[in-house]
C-alpha cells in the first residue's frame, strides 16, 4: 500500500482515462480564455496552471436540477378527481473532480455542514456529494484577489480534498486525505512518491508565503459589530456595485438557490436553481414589500452571511474561501476583502466573529 | 491632458453636485474603479489612464442627486442617449469629458501575456505599454489589447460635455468600416452562425453582469428575464433559455444601444454579447439613418415611425 | 397541396391582427378556401402588440415558421399600431439571419379582413416554404 504517491507528466492523461473507465471524471478545461470543469472528453485540453474561471460547484450543486416530475392523471371512477403522479430524479453517477484548488475543494466543506452534516440532510446534494471523490490540486500561484490564507485555508490545504496533488516539473505528488481518496491510488500508474514529498512540501510553502492578507488592520477578519450596521458604510462602499450576480455564482461558497415549479398542462417538474442574493427578487416577498430593498441591503447580507452569520452558527468557520473570484471578475472591481478589512476596527471591543453574536 | 487640471475642475464641479463620479486605483494594476466622490479629499484619489474602462454614466438614471461625472468619447453618447430617452435631467449632470486616445481590455491584456499575473503596468506616450509580470517583462502596443470598440472608434473626444480636459482629438478610424466585422461574421452560413452562438452561450451562467452593467437596460430590477407572470424564460439552464436571454437583451436595445461594450467587457465568460446589438445598430443606420447617442434631438427609430418606410419593402414568402 | 406532406405536420405560429387578419382567415374558413392545417393561430389585438421576441421565443421553444399579420399600413384600427410593428419586425427579419436561423421562417404581411382568399394564398405559401426548409433544429439541452 502506497503512503504517499507519485504520478509521472506523461502518466497524467492515462492516469484520468483510468479513472474514467469508473467514474466521471470533471477537470479543468481551457475553452479560448475561460477554464472550467467539464467532464473529460477527447480534444478538451487539460489546463491546470491557472484557476479556473467557474468553480467546480455545479458538479455537486448544479446550476439547475430537477428534483421530481409530476403529472396530473384523471381518476378513472370519478373524473372529476385528479391523481398526482411524482417521479423522483435522485440517479447519481461516480464522480471525480480531477485538479480543484484548495479553495474550490474547500467550498465543499461550507456546503457539507449546510447541507450534509445537518439534522435535515438535503439529499440531491448528499446523494452527489458522497459519491465524488475531489483530488485537489496544491495551487502553485496565488492570482490577483486572492486571499486564502487569512481565511482559514491556503493553497495547500487539504480540507475538503480526498487526495492532495502537488505538481513538480516531473509529475505530481500525491498526498491521500481520506480512505476515499486512498482507494483511488491503488492504480499501477502510480508509484511510490516519498522521495518527492519533502520537495512538494517546500513548494506548498513557498506559494503559502506568497498569499497577501488584505487584512490589514487584525491579520484576520475580524468584524466590527458597530462599523457593520451602519448604513453610511455600505452606501460609502457600495455605490459602484450594480447588483449581478456575477460574485455569487462565481463563488465555492454560496450555495442559495430558488425553487420552480415548471408546469406544461398536465404535467411538469420542480426545478432548483441558483439563486443570488445580489438580486432584488431574492428576497422580494408576495405582498410586495422587499426586506433588502437596495443593493446596499443586499451587499451587508452577502458580507454578513460569509464572514458574520455563518461563523456564528458553525463554530468560527468563515464561509469565504478567499479564491478572489468575485473581485477579479466584478464588472466594476468591488473587493470584498477591502469592504471586509474596512469593517475591521484595531482592538474592537465588540467584533462580531470573535464574541460571535450580534447584540 | 493633465491631472493636476482634471483635480481642479473635479473640485470645482464638486462645489455644485452631490457627487462626483470618477475612477481609482481597483485591487491589482489593471483594474481601475469607479469613485464616488463626495468630499474635496477623496478627489486626491482620483486616477486616468488607459485602465479607465467603465462606462459611469449607468450610475445615472438611478441617482436622484446632482452629479458630476468623468466620461470619454463613447460613455458620452449613453448621456445624449439618456436625454433623447428623457431618462436624465440634463440640468442635474455636470459632465467633466476627456478626450481618449483607447483603453485597455483586460481580458486581451492577459491573454497577451500567456495568462500570467500582472504585477505592474506603465503607459508610454507613443502607444507602448510595459507589463511587468511574475514571468517577466514584456512591451506591447496599445492597439493590441484595446477592446474592440476602440479599434473603430469614431468619438474618441466626448459628443457632449460641460468641461473638456485637454485639447479635442479627432477620429482616425474610416466610418465605412465601423461594421466590418459584422458584415465579415454574416457572410457564414447559417448553420456556422447558429453552432457559433449556442457554442458561447453555452457558457452563460446567466449572472445577468451584461444587464446590469448595461447602461441602456433600465429595467433593471424589473427585467422580463426574471419575472414569473410572464413567465418568458425557464430557470433550467439550457442553451437555448440563455440564447432567449440575450435575445431579449438585443432587442430591448434595438435602435438604443450606444456600443460602449460594458456587456461583452463584464462578461466573466468571455461571450461576444455586444455582437447581437452592433448587428441591429448597422441595419438601423441602414435603414433608418440613425445612429444612437449622437445628437440629443434624434428620436430612436423603435420609438417612431414614416407612414411611407423607404427602405423596407414588403417581403415574399419563401 | 402541392409541396407540402400532410403527414409530417410542422409546427406553425400566427400571430394575427383581431381587426382584420384574423377576420381574414375568418372569410376564408366561412368560404370553405382549403388551407394546409400546420399553422396554429393567435390572436391579438394589433400587429403593434407583437413583441419581436414573441417570435423569437417561438422558434428557439419548437415552432418551425411564425407568421404575423396585421391591417394595411394606414388602415390600424388604431392607426398606427401596425407602423410599429413594421419597423419592430423588419429588424427581427434581419437580425434572425445573424443568429443563424433562416429568416424565411418568419414572414410579416398585412391582409384584411375581407381578403379570405388572399389569407388561404399566403398560409398555402407559407407553409410550403416551411416544409422546403424542414423542421427546424435547435439544440435544446446544454
Amino acid at each position: 500500500m502506497i503512503e504517499i504517491g507519485f504520478l509521472k507528466k506523461e502518466n497524467l492523461q492515462a492516469f484520468l482515462k483510468e479513472l474514467a473507465a469508473k467514474y466521471t471524471v470533471y477537470a479543468p478545461f481551457a475553452e479560448e480564455d475561460i477554464v472550467s470543469f467539464k467532464p473529460l472528453a477527447e480534444g478538451r485540453d487539460i489546463c491546470l496552471d491557472r484557476p479556473a474561471n467557474l468553480s467546480p460547484k455545479s458538479v455537486i450543486f448544479p446550476q439547475y436540477e430537477t428534483l421530481f416530475k409530476y403529472s396530473f392523471l384523471k381518476k378513472e371512477d370519478s373524473p372529476d378527481k385528479v391523481d398526482i403522479k411524482l417521479e423522483e430524479q435522485m440517479d447519481f453517477k461516480d464522480t471525480v473532480i480531477f485538479g480543484a484548488r484548495p479553495c474550490d475543494a474547500k467550498g465543499f466543506t461550507v456546503y457539507d455542514r449546510v447541507y450534509k452534516d445537518s439534522d435535515i440532510p438535503d439529499p440531491y446534494y448528499t446523494g452527489r456529494r458522497e459519491k465524488t471523490v475531489i483530488i485537489g490540486l496544491a495551487c502553485p500561484a496565488p492570482s490577483p484577489g486572492c486571499f486564502c490564507v487569512s481565511v482559514g485555508g491556503g493553497p495547500a490545504d487539504k480540507e475538503g480534498s480526498d487526495i492532495l496533488i502537488t505538481e513538480l516539473p516531473s509529475g505530481y505528488v500525491f498526498e491521500p486525505v481520506t480512505e476515499k481518496g486512498k482507494a483511488l491510488m491503488q492504480s499501477s500508474l502510480i508509484e511510490d512518491g516519498k522521495a518527492s514529498l519533502q520537495e512538494a512540501q517546500k513548494k506548498q510553502e513557498e506559494t503559502k508565503n506568497k498569499v497577501k492578507n488584505p487584512f490589514t488592520k487584525t491579520g484576520k477578519p475580524e468584524i466590527s459589530q458597530k462599523i457593520f450596521n451602519e448604513d453610511e458604510f455600505w452606501e460609502q462602499a457600495l455605490s459602484k456595485c450594480v447588483s449581478c450576480a456575477a460574485c455569487t455564482f462565481l463563488c465555492p461558497t454560496c450555495y442559495c438557490f430558488n425553487i420552480t415549479d415548471e408546469s406544461r398542462l398536465k404535467e411538469g417538474e420542480r426545478i432548483r436553481s441558483w439563486d443570488a442574493c445580489m438580486f432584488f427578487h431574492f428576497t422580494l416577498e408576495a405582498s410586495g414589500h422587499n426586506p433588502r430593498p437596495t443593493k446596499f441591503h443586499r451587499f451587508k447580507n452577502r458580507v454578513g452571511h460569509k464572514f458574520v452569520y455563518y461563523p456564528e452558527k458553525y463554530n468560527g468557520v468563515i464561509a469565504c474561501c478567499g479564491c478572489g473570484r468575485c473581485i477579479r471578475y466584478c464588472p466594476v472591481s468591488v473587493d470584498i476583502s477591502k469592504v471586509v478589512d474596512d469593517l475591521c476596527e484595531q482592538s474592537a471591543e465588540t467584533n462580531l466573529t470573535s464574541n460571535g453574536g450580534k447584540a | 491632458m493633465s491631472m493636476e487640471m482634471l483635480r481642479d475642475v473635479v473640485k470645482n464641479v464638486l462645489s455644485e453636485v452631490d457627487v462626483v463620479i470618477g475612477y481609482t486605483e481597483g485591487f491589482d494594476k489593471v483594474h481601475a474603479t469607479p469613485l464616488f466622490i463626495n468630499t474635496p479629499e477623496q478627489v486626491d484619489r482620483l486616477i486616468w489612464s488607459p485602465i479607465c474602462v467603465h462606462n459611469l454614466t449607468t450610475y445615472l438614471p438611478s441617482l436622484k442627486k446632482k452629479v458630476g461625472i468623468i466620461v470619454k468619447g463613447c460613455d458620452s453618447r449613453t448621456i445624449v442617449q439618456y436625454m433623447q430617452e428623457g431618462l436624465i435631467n440634463r440640468e442635474n449632470i455636470k459632465i467633466i469629458g476627456i478626450p481618449c486616445s483607447g483603453v485597455i481590455s483586460v481580458k486581451k491584456l492577459t491573454k497577451a501575456v500567456d495568462y500570467a499575473n500582472i504585477e505592474d503596468i506603465s503607459f508610454e506616450k507613443d502607444g507602448k505599454i510595459n507589463v511587468t509580470t511574475d514571468k517577466g517583462q514584456k512591451t506591447l502596443a496599445l492597439t493590441d489589447v484595446q477592446p474592440d470598440k476602440c479599434r473603430t472608434c469614431q468619438y474618441p473626444t466626448p459628443v457632449i460635455y460641460d468641461h473638456l480636459i485637454g485639447d479635442p482629438i479627432s477620429s482616425d478610424k474610416p466610418k465605412e468600416s465601423v461594421y466590418e466585422d459584422i458584415v465579415e461574421f454574416d457572410k457564414m452560413t447559417l448553420e456556422e452562425k447558429l453552432n457559433y452562438w449556442l457554442k458561447e452561450f453555452d457558457r452563460c451562467i446567466r449572472c445577468y453582469a451584461c444587464r446590469n452593467a448595461c447602461p441602456m437596460c433600465i429595467c433593471q430590477d424589473s427585467c422580463i428575464a426574471e419575472t414569473r407572470e410572464p413567465h418568458w424564460i425557464s430557470q433550467r439552464l439550457t442553451t437555448q433559455e440563455k440564447l432567449m436571454f440575450h435575445m431579449i437583451h438585443a432587442v430591448h436595445l434595438a435602435g438604443r444601444c450606444v456600443e460602449c461594450g460594458e456587456c461583452e467587457r463584464v462578461c466573466p465568460m468571455g461571450i461576444p454579447v455586444n455582437k447581437l446589438k452592433r448587428k441591429i445598430n448597422m441595419d438601423m443606420k441602414d435603414l433608418f439613418d440613425y445612429e444612437p447617442g449622437v445628437n440629443p434631438d434624434d428620436k430612436p427609430p423603435m420609438y417612431t415611425f414614416n407612414v411611407d418606410e423607404l427602405k423596407i419593402k414588403e417581403h415574399k414568402i419563401g | 397541396m402541392s409541396g407540402v406532406d400532410p403527414k409530417q405536420e410542422l409546427r406553425i405560429v400566427g400571430f394575427l391582427c383581431n381587426w382584420c387578419s384574423y377576420g381574414g382567415a375568418d372569410t376564408a374558413g366561412v368560404s370553405r378556401f382549403k388551407q394546409p392545417t400546420d399553422l396554429r393561430i393567435i390572436r391579438v389585438p394589433c400587429s403593434g402588440r407583437v413583441d419581436p421576441l414573441f417570435v423569437v421565443k417561438a422558434l428557439l421553444n419548437g415552432a418551425d415558421g411564425v407568421l404575423v399579420s396585421g391591417c394595411h399600413p394606414r388602415d390600424c384600427h388604431y392607426s398606427d399600431g401596425n407602423f410599429y410593428a413594421r419597423r419592430r419586425l423588419e429588424m427581427l427579419k434581419r437580425l434572425l439571419s445573424f443568429l443563424g436561423i433562416d429568416n424565411r421562417r418568419f414572414h410579416y404581411t398585412w391582409i384584411s379582413a375581407s381578403e379570405g382568399a388572399r389569407w388561404q394564398q399566403t398560409v398555402r405559401d407559407f407553409t410550403e416554404a416551411i416544409h422546403r426548409l424542414g423542421p427546424l433544429n435547435i439544440k435544446r439541452e446544454a
